[in-house]
């Protein structure tokens, strides 16, 4: 059989790098990372899902930890803010917005609160100064302390009291002072009763690093000096400061004004890397079909802290996680498909190391169900095909993970391959094209497919029996695909360039990218003819289960369903059909590089509904069957054949050669030459289930035995009395465990294989 | 001098027989080769015929594990 070349070496030191551009392009559509529309509206970033959610589980200490992060003065902020974030809650479109303010303000007034640093806090070096009062003073000093630099402010008040008092008239009694506590316990140095004149402030110039004043003080000592609002910075008078409106302007000055000091206390350009400030547009996506309490908790003039609780709880958490609820591979690697991404692309350019991204890289099946299921029609099959191409490209992508899948396909394309024109004809108007695995799977549905369209179908149908193309195709190995496809387009010029009747949706598919090929489902032309003799669906609900190769494909799944309605199939319907329907495993070949993954693709499949699975992927029936599901194929209702059991993967190559040996003969009396075998091999239970699970077909077996009969060559066990023979097939040395029953006769005990190779050494 | 390095050592104590030469394989010096990369271990080897045997608890081990590190070279 046909060999595939192993990648010479692991020194391979070249990349053929994807442009960041193109990277970027496809990263950017995915909005997982995107902030909520609450916090993106609040110009001081408060992470209001984390917020919320703490608040709801009772949690106010923590709660009250990411207020503080905006909000030197919580109380003062809660009670003067005008809330934007609530304005924007997108559960304000279906009902009440989340009474974010009013949870903030319960959050500030009962939650525990916690020193920063304690007595151990290192404080900057560079010192600073405020001069006057006020809200934009009064956050600017409680911003410029929570960074550690020490701080005077000079105010015309007598006392601590008269400087917080100072434009919070709107504080009650009890959050007055709350607050008044909070600013004692803060390391800021005041002046009080200070005249405050543009003298004071030259003059106590040379004794700080950086000067903020309110921006009254500004307006009345500095009024021919220009300034900033951006940066919050006169840079004609060197003051920090600028206009504000509101509490939360105050809050939102203050904020740019303490990274304006910062800059300068580090001698930078005060517009040096600020990053985004201030409130910002979403392309978050949240589903709102889950929503439930959409009533606000009455306020009554303040929550109590069960209220707030209970309030914070009507929180929906918006997260844009539609693939990932959807997605087996994603949620298996539990990252988002824009982070993924960035890491595969990463992959793909590493010149020297780990890949460590190959296995999540092939693992995915390329099925499309992202880009349906995305807001924004993030496509993760390209971004895993593009990188595996672009690994076989450097001669860096591994063979091991596909090789099998490759092989078989080469199975396929080679010894199981079979063209002919129907009997009578050599040209034909029609060819059917079953797929490999309808071959592999169903051969008597294949064959009693075949028979039937040659009956009733004029002009002629010849038969293709191969693979499209799509398994190379996934695996990424671009020149493999350029041969098939252009072996398929010989062999089907050769037939009289038929139309192509398709047994798969995924060979559908693939073929339809063939230039110049007419091409229709098996299922088109069913409808067309009427239902075969003796065709009927099942005697009970059945849940239809849609090909990933359908999709978009929007008559194929039209034609399906009706279809099965005129077998008279009850069929079930189930979230995540048609267009948004899961990938049962095989696709992309993940089954091959990740059985773990493949089988929760299979499980999120089987997890939409407990009845009968009915599918029009032969691919699909095989891994439902192998999870125990009663599982059918359209076909095999359409012909009354039961494919039963599932085969195991030597059945599933005897399968397509007994099906070509028996079509030869009967429709084109052509007999096959056997490769009779002249000794007798047994298999126990065990060796069979070790086999098809580690991938070693009967062939390989063979092989070995075949080889230890010609040389003699094994090794007797002492301790279980068994031989082990060798044989080096392809890339893979494959060890066979064995008794001999008799000269000719083996039983085969256990089975395993390394693609290692193994020499003596001398010396 | 140094003493030669081995990534892994099987001594077959006796227990394994090369049918075709029907001698005890001994602990012996083998070479696993993988994508341009060598490693020698000691494994059960014929003196004779020169016979190399991988018990499967080493392929299925320590050798797969080494071959998807390579792999992902």
């Amino acid at each position: 059989m046909s060999q595939i070349q192993e990648r010479g070496s692991t020194h391979v030191y070249k990349v053929n790098k994807i442009s960041k551009e193109e990277m970027e392009s496809m990263v950017e559509r995915c909005v997982y990372e995107h902030p909520p529309f609450c916090s993106a509206a609040c110009p001081l970033k408060l992470d209001v899902r984390a917020f919320l959610d703490a608040a709801a589980a009772g949690n106010f200490k923590k709660a009250l930890q990411q207020y503080e992060k905006i909000a030197p003065f919580p109380l003062i902020l809660a009670a003067g803010c005008d809330a934007p974030c609530e304005r924007k809650c997108r559960l304000g479109e279906i009902g009440d917005s989340v009474a974010i303010r009013a949870v903030e303000e319960a959050v500030a007034r009962y939650g525990e609160v916690t020193r920063i640093g304690g007595v151990f806090r290192t404080r900057k070096k560079k010192t600073a100064a405020i001069f006057g009062s006020g809200l934009f003073a009064l956050f600017l000093a409680g911003e410029i302390e929570k960074k550690a630099y020490p701080l005077t402010v000079f105010c015309e008040q007598p006392d601590l009291e008269g400087f917080l008092r100072c434009e919070t008239d709107f504080l009650d009694d009890n959050a007055f002072r709350a607050e008044l506590k909070r600013l004692r316990g803060k390391e800021i140095e005041f002046v009080f009763d200070c005249r405050i004149t543009r003298e004071l402030i030259e003059e106590k110039r040379g004794a700080f690093d950086v000067l903020c004043c309110a921006e009254a003080v500004h307006a009345a000592l500095y009024p021919e000096a220009p300034c900033a609002p951006e940066l919050m910075y006169c840079a004609d008078a060197g003051l920090v400061t600028g206009p504000t409106e509101g509490v939360l302007g105050a809050a939102f000055g203050a904020k740019k004004a303490a990274l304006t000091v910062d800059r300068l206390a580090q001698k930078l350009d005060p517009s040096n890397t600020r990053g985004t400030e201030g409130a910002v547009e979403s392309q978050l996506y949240t589903d709102l079909s889950e929503a439930k309490r959409l009533a606000r908790v009455p306020l009554n003039g303040g929550y109590s802290k069960e209220a707030a609780i209970e309030e914070a709880g009507r929180c929906i958490q918006c997260r844009c996680e539609e693939c990932l609820k959807s997605c087996a591979f994603l949620e298996h690697y539990k990252k988002h498909p824009g982070l993924l991404s960035k890491e595969i692309y990463n992959n793909t350019q590493i010149i020297m190391g780990d890949h460590q991204l190959n296995k999540p890289m092939n693992s995915c099946s390329l099925c499309g169900q992202c880009t349906v299921v995305c807001p924004n029609g993030f496509d993760m099959a390209q971004v895993c095909h593009r990188a595996r191409q672009n690994m076989v490209s450097t001669d860096k992508m591994p063979l091991a993970p596909h090789e099998f899948a490759l092989l078989d396909m080469l199975f396929s394309n080679n010894e199981a391959f079979l063209a002919r024109p129907q009997p009578g004809y050599e040209r034909c108007k029609y060819v059917f094209f079953p797929g490999c695995q309808a071959a592999a799977i169903a051969p008597e549905t294949v064959r009693a497919a075949y028979e039937d369209l040659c009956a009733r179908l004029d002009g002629g149908v010849a038969l293709m029996l191969g693979c499209c193309g799509a398994i190379c195709d996934w695996a990424g190995r671009y020149e493999m695909e350029a041969q098939t496809r252009e072996f398929i387009d010989r062999e089907l010029a050769r037939l009289g360039d038929p139309i192509v009747i398709a047994g798969c949706p995924t060979c559908k598919k693939e073929l339809s990218t063939h230039e110049g090929i007419s091409i229709k489902g098996i299922w088109d032309v069913l409808l067309e003819l009427g239902l075969p003799e003796g065709a009927h669906g099942l005697d009970r609900p059945a849940a239809l289960h849609d090909s990933c190769g359908a999709r978009g494909d929007e008559e194929t799944q039209t034609a399906i369903r009706e279809l099965a309605a005129r077998l008279g199939c009850e069929l079930i319907d189930t979230p995540y059909s048609g267009d948004r329907s899961p990938c049962c495993g095989y696709g992309g070949l993940a089954a091959y590089a990740n059985r773990e993954v493949a089988s929760e693709m299979t499980e999120k499949c089987l997890e939409r509904s407990d009845a009968p699975y009915i599918s029009y992927c032969m691919a699909c029936r095989d891994r439902f069957a192998r999870k125990g599901r009663e599982s059918r194929h359209l076909l095999e209702l359409c012909y009354g054949t039961d494919a039963g059991a599932p085969p195991d993967i030597s059945e599933k190559r005897r399968n397509r050669l007994m099906l070509k040996k028996e079509l030869l003969l009967d429709l084109w009396h052509e007999e096959t030459a056997e490769m009779k075998l002249d000794f007798e091999l047994h298999y126990t239970d065990e060796a069979r289930r070790m086999m098809d699970e580690r991938m070693i077909l009967t062939d390989d077996v063979i092989a070995v035995l075949r080889d230890f009969r010609e040389t003699g060559e094994a090794i007797l066990d002492g301790e279980d009395g068994m031989l082990v023979a060798r044989k080096r097939v392809g890339n893979a040395t494959f060890w066979v465990k064995f008794t001999k029953e008799s000269e000719d006769s083996f039983t085969v005990h256990r089975a395993y294989s390394h693609r290692m190779n193994v020499v003596k050494r001398e010396g | 001098m140094a003493a030669e390095k081995n990534y892994y050592t099987i001594d077959p104590q006796g227990k394994l027989m090369c049918v075709k030469c029907g001698v005890p394989l001994e602990k012996g010096k083998a070479k696993f080769m993988y994508l341009d990369n060598g490693f020698p271990v000691e494994l059960p080897v014929c003196p004779r015929c020169g016979f190399v045997y991988v018990p499967e608890e080493l392929a299925l081990g320590k050798v797969a594990s080494v071959e998807r590190a390579l792999e992902d070279k």
